[in-house]
């Protein structure tokens, strides 16, 4: 049921932005609670890379005195993963295309992960 | 971490060439030979004392680490090498990369125990060339095996080592890290 919610989330975060092209709710351990991924991608990868790009972000965050970790953004010629964490135990990635507008991403995102959060 | 000593024991044993024949004869000379190894093991620790990379491990524990160095020549001796032996041999390497001490140290120390091991051999076997020459090999395999054993437990134990230094730095939980090298397993 709780799984459904998720999916229900992601499914209207994939539903603001056309550039949105992946989106995926993960456990801090790296286990995929729920996703909307195309059928090419790996979920145990995307779950297990998220995860551990955010840990990663996390102690870089720290070690470099950037304060708390708000996101992990990552851009390559084909696009955007953007990472960031919903609740303590969930982490939130979003691959968009490469001429994507970050900004309303970042919105859609902040607000889709305080959702999950409250769903967790 | 749980390992199969039977397997490792026979691996072990595969590339030494220990065979059955070669422990029957190093626990038959093992009479005559242990009584002699206090002295191999004074000479050896009297040697490492004057490398000076090696010295510094040793400080104020020659020794107690003489007496446990003359049990496991003994140990040579008498048998048998089974899978507690392994084991054995396998906890002594955990020791070792435990204390920091240099990969390298085990080989280069074998290599001393190996020299002397064979000095004493000549000198008790050497009327009889052929009977000298089978424990010769003898003794090289079941040193060889040790060693085997040892530095499969070093490289397991510095992998192991290197591992819980990652997870600290990047932060990784050891649950999420096994959780990634699963999601790149060959599917």
């Amino acid at each position: 049921m709780r799984s459904d919610m998720l999916v229900s989330v992601l499914s209207d975060l994939s539903g603001t932005s056309a550039d949105i092209e992946a989106a995926g709710v993960i456990s801090t351990d790296g286990l995929m609670m729920a996703s909307v991924l195309p059928n090419s991608m790996d979920e145990d990868r995307v779950g297990a890379m998220s995860a551990a790009m955010l840990s990663l972000g996390d102690r870089t965050a720290q070690e470099l005195v950037r304060g708390e970790l708000e996101q992990v953004l990552i851009k390559g010629d084909s696009g955007y993963v953007l990472m960031t964490y919903a609740g303590k135990e969930a982490v939130l990635t979003v691959m968009a295309k490469p001429n994507a507008k970050l900004g309303l991403i970042f919105l859609d995102v902040k607000r889709a992960a305080g959702s999950i959060a409250e769903l967790l | 971490m749980s390992h199969d000593f039977d397997k490792l024991t026979h691996y072990a044993k595969s590339f030494s060439e220990l065979t059955p024949e070669r422990e029957a004869l190093l626990i038959k000379v093992g009479e005559q030979i242990k009584p002699k190894l206090a002295g191999i093991t004074e000479d050896f620790y009297q040697h490492l004392l004057t490398i000076p990379q090696a010295s510094t491990f040793l400080g104020g524990r020659v020794e107690s680490l003489k007496k446990t160095h003359t049990l496991w020549m003994e140990g040579l001796f008498s048998g048998p090498f089974d899978k507690t032996y392994t084991e054995h041999m396998y906890k002594v390497g955990d020791v070792h990369v435990r204390v920091n001490l240099p990969v390298e140290f085990m080989a280069g120390a074998m290599t001393l125990i190996n020299q002397r091991l064979i000095g004493l051999i000549v000198e008790t076997y050497g009327h009889d060339k052929e009977y000298c020459a089978q424990i010769l090999v003898a003794i090289n395999a079941v040193t060889g095996m040790s060693l085997l054993v040892m530095q499969q437990s070093y490289q397991a134990a510095s992998l192991a080592e290197e591992l819980e230094k990652f997870l600290k730095i990047s932060g990784m939980s050891r649950v999420l890290f096994t959780n990634l090298a699963n999601a790149y397993k060959d599917k």
